[in-house]
């Protein structure tokens, strides 16, 4: 059997395993590629917390003081804020260290550009294309920079956030929050900002630490504590994000999760209210965006999966919301990035206007039930077993091939795709009911394994 | 031509040409898995290219599983003190010494607080062109410790070592140019803890040197203007990063940087007689001062880590160089300039002699030197050709060649920190030692 791959190169920028493919040496060559991409100027990097944070971010500064690179430390930062900073700032881009939501073992870099947005394929190509080659443009001691650093990074996003919130209302309503920042990034700005807007806040894991104290991803089975406290201080809503603070999910006034799905339809619910426009979403999303979408007469627009592919169709299409099924709401009124901050606030905003709970407002989206797994695969196999079920399938179904292989029921669709940063093939189902979603699963399940083991017989 | 020299005890080159993040990474990874996961001190000198080079081995070190403590801008001699204080496993010195702004190096430090030694150097060596580094997991990476107020603690120990209520009484007022290196700021404190009324010259932190940063008289003329002006007892000049002083006199006269040593030894040896160890390049005074005291002399291979290596070795009591360095084994195993600075103020006010006076006693004696660039791959083979020159005559070759008569001598040698082979002749008659080294200059050149 082959060895699992601890490196991947891609659109999401690079992730590896410390301890073997991330290197010093791999980090500042990628640093040195990206100065010589952006030809000097101020880069501002970032971090997340885990352990290896420190060994990559310098090796990064090293790479980019080599080419006459000037980097901002911005040290533990909120994704959005860094993304809104980079904008604002006279950076001419940015580098964060993390490797979102992959195990502890990982880390990886990923590159922004000078508007504040993760680099899209056209860019991560040009870019790619100097580090392939190795050619960086490394200065002479007379064009070095020192390292400066940014003490409060998350100010100006916190004051664009106050200034497009109906800030009032909510203000009124003295919401009761029980907020879970994951011993991540978040912590940085959500008491404040969240204080601002009125509320009493209780904080969970708010101590920013290497170790998560659940696993990255704020999925219903990870957060079960949160439900309890926001049963125990009878609190409004309970809020969790990840330790990047760019997704976030929900738990209402009953101290039952959502799910994740349901924050970009919660948020989405409430703007297009407001202000009816075109949305847009990945493949891979709930099916109630549509049944939304219809509701107030509005186009929806299905992307690849990428966080910068939702981005730049919400640009291209003139957006008013958009986001992923996996927390990241991204209101591009605030900045064009999947951001916590902004869907808190938007999802408190429509309980003050509305004067709803949280439950209630949930009971206004149609209901689907979700189910992801994974199964692991080289990126060959997974291409293999796409090429095999998009044959089989092609005639009978509708079925979209823009990203893996989408296939479209009356009441429900499956979604096959290699995933962009770890060697797994991921599997989601979506049906009317729980049953419908499993049997489904199931069965595309099977077919996959039955394919893989063919193909490597 | 690319300018790199890899030594024993670390690797100097120009930066941007040589020193990339990709090399300085590459030997700090060697010399992590060399240290094997023990704690290791990173210390700079202020060249702006000084965080490129830190950053670079601080990522290496830690992924090495070393924890690391960054010193920031410190002097190599407290950087080597610090290590045997905090019972570290070793440190990295991010400093170039005399070489110009452009250029920076490595030099690796072990847990003596001695440069590395020839096998250390080779192992290093070995494991870098290897290229099979120690790699942590993720959760065994090494850590940055806390910063220890490294000033304080090294000027303490200098004052408890040196005839301090000499010093005292003397109420020196001296001049220091610190060359906006390492020294810079710290020399306040030196000054204050030694009683002296400072007047400084080029005392700022910027990385950018206001002339080469190598002691020398041709480098001293500002600071010798100020002595002279300000009716100073001394004057320093130090190098980048504190590992050499060379002197001026009360009279605003610089002092070739080769009166260091001997003003020292001839000071200290009363104190403490033993072994004297300096190099084949290094002038006579140094030996008629050790038979004055009737001490041995031991001569070596250019370079602290030979010197200093044989300084424990034997046992002796000082060594030094040519170039303004001194080490005195009972107060570390590094050429220290603080102590050096310390060493003269101490010598002017036991022997209550101004420092003109004291170096009239010296012998004197007239050097010439001369270099000749050329490329490192050619170096060697033209110094070996020197032996037809010499034939007939009795040579040495334990460094480079050297001739040595009742006349004077010349040593002929490749550079270990440059491209470049360094010829040096002294004799007590001045023809003499410059018709000595013109015919070497007249037979090397047809090989250049």
């Amino acid at each position: 059997m082959k060895k699992t791959l601890t490196l991947k190169i891609s659109i999401s920028g690079v992730r590896g395993v410390v301890g073997d493919s991330l290197t010093p040496q791999l980090a500042s060559h990628f640093a040195q590629a990206f100065g010589t991409y952006l030809n000097g100027g101020k880069v501002l990097v970032g971090q997340d917390p885990r352990i290896s944070g420190v060994m990559v971010k310098n090796a990064v500064f090293s790479g980019l003081l080599s080419v006459g690179c000037q980097p901002v430390d911005l040290g533990i930062c909120p994704i959005p804020s860094f993304l809104y900073l980079t904008k604002e700032s006279e950076g001419k881009g940015g580098i964060v260290v993390t490797a979102s939501h992959n195990p502890d073992d990982w880390n990886g870099l990923k590159f922004i550009s000078e508007e504040g947005l993760y680099l899209n394929p056209s860019q991560t190509e040009e870019f790619l294309d100097i580090y392939h080659q190795g050619e960086f443009s490394m200065v002479k001691a007379d064009k070095y920079k020192a390292i400066l650093s940014e003490e409060d990074p998350t100010m100006p996003h916190f004051h664009k956030l106050l200034a497009y919130l109906d800030v009032h209302p909510i203000r009124e309503k003295k919401f009761k929050v029980v907020a879970d920042c994951c011993r991540g990034a978040g912590a940085k700005l959500l008491p404040k900002f969240l204080k601002s807007l009125g509320c009493h806040v209780i904080l969970v894991n708010e101590k920013i630490d290497s170790a998560r104290p659940h696993h990255h991803e704020p999925t219903v089975s990870n957060i079960t504590h949160l439900c309890h406290e926001v049963r125990a201080q009878k609190a409004d809503i309970g809020f969790a994000q990840d330790a990047d603070a760019d997704r976030l999910a929900i738990v209402d006034e009953k101290g039952r999760a959502l799910g994740e799905e349901l924050t970009l339809a919660l948020a989405m619910n409430h703007v297009l209210a407001g202000k009816p426009g075109p949305v847009v979403t990945n493949l891979s999303t709930t099916r109630a965006l549509d049944d939304l979408a219809r509701r107030y007469g509005v186009p929806i627009f299905r992307t690849k999966i990428g966080e910068i592919h939702v981005v730049q169709e919400l640009l291209r299409q003139k957006g008013i919301i958009g986001g992923e099924g996996n927390g990241g709401v991204i209101y591009p009124e605030i900045h064009p990035c999947r951001d916590s901050f902004a869907a808190m606030g938007l999802v408190l905003e429509a309980m003050a206007r509305c004067g709803k709970t949280v439950s209630q407002l949930r009971d206004e989206i149609p209901l689907y039930y979700m189910m992801k797994d994974k199964v692991q695969g080289s990126f060959q196999q997974a291409y293999g077993i796409l090429r095999g079920l998009t044959k089989k399938y092609a005639g009978q179904q509708k079925i979209s091939t823009l990203d893996g292989l989408k296939i479209e029921y009356e009441n429900a669709w499956v979604h096959i795709r290699p995933s962009n940063t770890e060697p797994i093939i991921r599997v989601i189902a979506e049906a009317g009911s729980p049953r419908e979603a499993q049997t489904m699963m199931r069965q595309f399940k099977k077919e996959i394994l039955g394919l893989k083991t063919w193909k490597s017989s | 031509m690319k300018l790199l020299k890899i030594g024993i005890s670390g690797v100097r080159g120009i930066v941007g040409e040589t020193i990339t993040p990709d090399l300085v990474m590459d030997f700090a990874s060697a010399f992590g898995t060399f240290s094997d996961r023990r704690k290791i001190l990173i210390g700079r000198d202020t060249r702006v290219s000084g965080p490129m080079l830190h950053t670079a081995v601080l990522s290496a070190l830690s992924a090495a599983g070393c924890d690391v403590v960054e010193l920031g801008i410190c002097p190599t001699p407290i950087l080597q003190y610090m290590v045997k204080r905090l019972k570290a496993g070793g440190a990295v010195s991010i400093s170039a010494g005399h070489n110009g702004w452009d250029w920076n190096a490595l030099t690796f430090i072990n847990q003596e607080g001695m440069y590395l030694n020839e096998f250390q150097g080779e192992e290093i060596l070995d494991i870098y062109h290897l290229g099979r580094f120690y790699k942590a997991p993720y959760n065994k990476l090494g850590r940055i410790g806390p910063k220890p107020d490294f000033l304080d603690e090294y000027f303490r120990s200098l004052i408890r070592y040196l005839d301090m209520e000499r010093i005292k009484k003397a109420r020196f007022k001296i001049v220091i140019d610190a060359c906006n290196g390492a020294g810079a700021k710290m020399i306040d404190l030196f000054s204050k803890s030694l009683h002296c009324k400072l007047i400084a010259v080029n005392n700022e932190l910027s990385g950018f040197f206001p002339h080469p940063p190598e002691p020398a008289p041709r480098n001293a003329t500002e600071a010798a203007s100020i002595v002279k002006l300000t009716g100073a007892d001394v004057g320093f000049v130090l190098n980048s990063d504190v590992s050499r002083v060379s002197l001026i006199t009360e009279e605003g006269e610089p002092l070739s940087e080769e009166y260091t040593l001997p003003l020292v030894a001839g000071h200290f040896l009363r104190r403490k007689p033993g072994p004297v160890i300096t190099t084949h390049s290094t002038s006579r005074m140094i030996a008629d001062v050790a038979l004055s005291h009737g001490c041995p002399l031991v001569r070596t291979k250019v370079g602290q880590s030979f010197t200093v290596q044989t300084l424990v070795n034997e046992e002796g009591s000082l060594a030094g160089e040519g170039s303004g360095s001194i080490a005195l084994r009972d107060f570390q195993p590094a050429f220290d300039g603080f102590l050096a600075m310390g060493e003269i103020l101490e010598t002017m006010a036991t022997s209550e002699k101004k420092l003109s006076e004291l170096a009239a006693e010296l012998p004197r004696y007239y050097m010439f030197r001369e270099k000749i660039y050329c490329p490192p791959s050619k170096a060697h083979s033209i110094v070996s050709r020197l032996k037809d020159f010499f034939s007939g005559e009795e040579v040495s070759y334990a460094d480079g060649i050297k001739l040595e008569n009742e006349d004077g001598w010349i040593h002929i040698r490749v550079s270990v920190t440059e491209p470049m082979i360094r010829i040096i002749s002294e004799s007590a008659i001045q023809e003499q030692a410059e018709k000595r080294l013109q015919k070497v200059l007249n037979f090397i050149s047809q090989f250049i």
